[in-house]
């Protein structure tokens, strides 16, 4: 297989944020509370806290833009290099699983792997060469990686950074959402939310739209610049009981503030989980370094 | 497990360079590396015959990987951050055999080197002539290379140390019993002679008495040495005649038997020509009456002896050192036959000042009042003779080592066989050796360590600070020793054989450890040695058969008449 490495940097065409907003959400507000009962909730005093809470995370990092040459015409692809992994914080918090995997993905039929001098990148094939789709790839497989070590571990907490489709099946996943696009409540409840204060959280809401799951807002300990500031959104597989995600609500209510980080730590502070960004920088740290990777690509071009 | 996974301590980390005199191992879990341990690691190159590389450990460090900030650490602690220690450790090459300078690759094995690899390590393996020199933190011998020591390829020894906390006598007096213990010596050991000046308390006198202080584990590190614990078999002790004692009794408070009181006589005094160690001063060097001083001299050699040490100086009997200042002030006074040709009046009489101000410190050293003097006189026949200088004025003790030392040097010389060696054991040499200035004493000393090596003296010289000693002195010792060090001190340029964290640890060094620095090996190493196994005070000293003999004078001591 012929192929050649765009000599722009990998960073350039890529597109950076997947979670693109589902503006067709339907919400049921009234799964906890009516909506005139709605109100900031503060957590229980769970006593003892919640004990062995897993923490999930995945990060990617495009190594190289590749076009795989097919007769006269060229199929783009990317050579990726993604990791997933999971900290368990039992007392310890301790890096229990990080796997790293690397993947050429392209729509290209003739593709074949890519061997380097230190590493090689298998097929991964994606359904066409747009880079959007190509992108869209690489997150889902590092989605599957950190579904299969999540699942691996047993806690009765599993804190997934994102989004919580399709991960639904990990027992105890709650999706951990950071940004927001889109305000899914509306009026007097998004006013709600505005009016958390720290530690408190929503009452519990249905999100029905491609796929249904319940979800909460709650605001983290830290300086309230705007009304925003420090809320997260969780999710919750919608198969749950209502009283189950309830408890599971007041769970991660009362869990979650002692794992905030401060602004000087991390300039996505305090929604940047102390045990995700630590998380994050040993998977980076183990996805090789980028300058050597592209070097190899380029001389397995030649 | 087999041995060599056993003995893998880590990997040559590649995050810092890796170069061949100093590298970075990082440390397997569970696996820990000490300062002064000494590993060894290989490097094949290709093509070539494999390379061994060995080194000492000369930091060691652990810190958290993940963390970023110091405050991270509350954030691991407390179960909310992941992080991992990791121990590093920084090795200092020692050796690489065969001499092919080239870096340990990152992630070669690094194995504890242990017997056979320690030896080669440290170059033990090389040494014909192994002086154990004290044991190192892992409980393993250290030795000197003994041709260092005993002239054929260098010699002297010199100790620095904080006082008190370097115990820089007792290491040289541990030497010393190695020397004549372990058999390094062989047959040699029995002619063999040191002299110990003892500056401070009576420490020294006891040293033919075992210790009962000494434990049975004390025991096994010197059996583990390769040497009998015990006192020293053959020593000698000379104390000075107490002040106003008619019958020169030695001034010693602690030890009633088996010392002899040292002093010269005025006829000794007189044809030795010792008075210019009266003028050892720094002082003295820069005045004008140095002339004086030597034409006295060389006058006083004309004295006629009237036995008993007591001499008559044209006319004049003169029994006492008093009598002998008071001959020599009128002498000088009255023209220029003594005095030397224009001599001023006022250099004169600075002479005689001076002269005067040794009456007291002196007088019970040089007199002609005592019948049997050669019996008082500082002789070498034991294997050991300890002379006590502690309770001198500084004035005295420059004249007793001055003179004993100049006596030793010119005896040796004459022998003209530099075998058997002789050990010198002088302690504040700094008093007596001093950077600036000279006189006849620094001279005298110069001589020890510029041609001591040939004429077999050793000198095993100690000072707090080296950087107040004459710097050829120090820098003629083949072994450098110190124990605890200021830590201004420890900066200076004398201290530049020890580096890095090495000058850092010597001010933070205990009793009992010392880092000794030897041609062959690179790097100084730390070895502690064993409790001494003589007494070094009364209530440690047990019974000794030899000290309880009989004196030769079962009288000596009580009035005559």
């Amino acid at each position: 297989m012929r192929f050649a490495i765009e000599t722009w940097a990998p960073e350039y065409g890529a597109a950076t944020d997947h979670e693109l907003p589902e503006t067709g959400a339907t919400v049921d507000a009234e799964i906890e509370r009516d909506l005139d009962g709605w109100a900031p909730i503060a957590p229980p005093s769970l006593d003892p806290p919640p004990e062995r809470i897993l923490f999930t995370d995945g990060v990617r990092r495009v190594d190289a833009q590749v076009w795989i040459e097919d007769g006269a015409a060229s199929c783009p692809g990317i050579c990726a290099t993604f990791a997933a992994g999971a900290v368990l914080c039992d007392g310890r918090a301790e890096v229990v699983s990080a796997e790293v995997r690397r993947g050429l993905f392209t729509a290209a039929p003739q593709a074949e792997a890519i061997r380097c001098r230190h590493v090689s990148y298998p097929v991964r094939s994606a359904p066409s060469g747009d880079p959007d789709v190509l992108s869209l790839a690489l997150q889902q497989r590092m989605g599957e990686l950190e579904i299969t070590l999540a699942a691996a571990h047993d806690a009765p907490l599993v804190i997934v950074d994102g989004p919580l489709r399709g991960r639904q099946s990990v027992p105890g996943a709650v999706g951990y959402i950071k940004t927001h696009h889109v305000s899914y409540l509306q009026g007097a409840q998004e006013q709600v939310v505005a009016a958390l204060g720290p530690g408190q959280r929503t009452p519990v809401f249905l999100m029905m739209s491609s796929w249904s799951r319940f979800s909460w807002y709650l605001r983290l300990p830290g300086s309230i610049g705007h009304p925003w500031a420090g809320v997260v959104r969780c999710e919750a597989s919608a198969d749950h009981e209502t009283s189950d995600v309830i408890a599971l609500a007041d769970a991660v209510a009362a869990a979650l503030p002692r794992f905030s980080s401060k602004p000087h730590k991390d300039p996505r502070a305090p929604q940047n989980l102390y045990p995700i960004a630590g998380l994050e920088r040993e998977l980076r740290r183990r996805l090789g370094d980028a300058a050597l990777l592209y070097r190899d690509l380029r001389v397995a071009a030649a | 497990m087999n041995e060599d996974q056993a003995r893998l301590v880590g990997r040559v980390l590649g995050t810092v360079d890796s170069t061949p005199l100093e590298f970075w191992v990082a440390l397997e879990p569970g696996r820990s590396l000490q300062l002064d341990d000494v590993v060894a690691t290989v490097r094949r190159p290709p093509g070539g015959e494999p390379v061994s590389v060995y080194g000492i450990v000369s930091q060691v460090r652990a810190r958290y990987e993940g963390a970023r900030f110091d405050s991270d650490v509350f954030l691991i602690e407390d179960g909310v951050l992941p992080g991992e220690v990791c121990e590093a450790a920084q090795i200092t090459t020692t050796r690489v055999e065969p001499e092919v300078f080239i870096p340990p690759l990152p992630g070669a094995a690094v194995m504890r080197a242990e017997g056979k690899d320690r030896d080669q390590a440290l170059f033990f393996d090389g040494m014909d002539k192994r002086l154990p020199a004290g044991v190192s933190r892992s409980g393993e011998p250290v030795f000197l290379n003994l041709e260092f020591l005993d002239g054929t390829r260098g010699a002297h020894v010199n100790i620095s140390g904080i006082s008190g906390v370097a115990t820089k006598t007792t290491y040289a007096t541990f030497l010393l019993y190695s020397l004549f213990n372990s058999g390094v010596l062989g047959a040699e050991a029995l002619n063999t002679k040191a002299l110990i000046f003892n500056v401070k308390g009576e420490d020294l006198l006891f040293l033919d008495h075992p210790n009962i202080q000494l434990t049975g584990q004390d025991e096994d590190r010197y059996r583990s040495l390769g040497m009998p614990p015990g006192p020293f078999a053959s020593a000698a002790f000379y104390a000075p005649p107490r002040t106003g004692d008619r019958n020169a009794a030695p001034d010693v408070s602690s030890r009633s038997r088996g010392v002899t009181s040292f002093f010269w006589t005025i006829e000794e005094f007189c044809h030795d020509e010792l008075l210019p160690f009266l003028f050892a001063d720094a002082e003295d060097d820069r005045q004008h009456y140095t002339m004086v001083v030597f034409n006295v001299a060389a006058q006083l050699r004309h004295a006629t002896p009237i036995g008993e040490g007591g001499v008559n100086i044209e006319g004049e009997e003169v029994r006492t050192f008093r009598e002998l200042v008071e001959v020599i002030t009128s002498k000088v006074q009255e023209g220029n036959e003594w005095a030397g040709p224009a001599i001023g009046l006022g250099t004169i009489n600075a002479f005689i000042r001076r002269l005067y101000g040794t009456i007291r410190p002196l007088e019970r050293l040089i007199r002609g009042d005592i019948p049997d003097a050669p019996g008082h006189r500082v002789r070498l026949e034991k294997q050991v003779t300890v002379v006590d200088l502690h309770n001198l004025p500084d004035r005295a003790k420059r004249f007793v080592v001055g003179v004993v030392i100049r006596k030793t040097f010119e005896e040796k010389e004459r022998s003209g066989r530099a075998r058997p060696l002789l050990f010198l054991v002088l302690d504040e040499l700094n008093k007596y050796a001093p950077k600036e200035g000279s006189s006849p004493i620094k001279e005298i000393l110069l001589d020890v360590a510029e041609r001591g090596r040939s004429l077999g003296i050793i000198l095993v010289g100690a000072q707090q600070t080296a950087s107040q000693v004459e710097d050829r002195i120090v820098g003629q010792s083949s072994i450098r020793v110190v124990g605890r060090l200021d830590s201004a001190e420890a900066e200076r340029g004398q201290y530049g054989f020890l580096k890095g964290a090495v000058r850092d640890r010597a001010t933070i060094l205990k009793p009992g450890s010392m880092m000794v620095s030897q041609p062959e090996i690179p790097v100084p190493l730390l070895v502690e040695f064993p409790f001494p196994a003589w007494a070094s005070r009364p209530s440690e000293a047990g019974a000794n058969p030899a000290a309880m003999d009989e004196p030769e004078d079962p009288f000596e001591g009580l009035p005559s008449s």
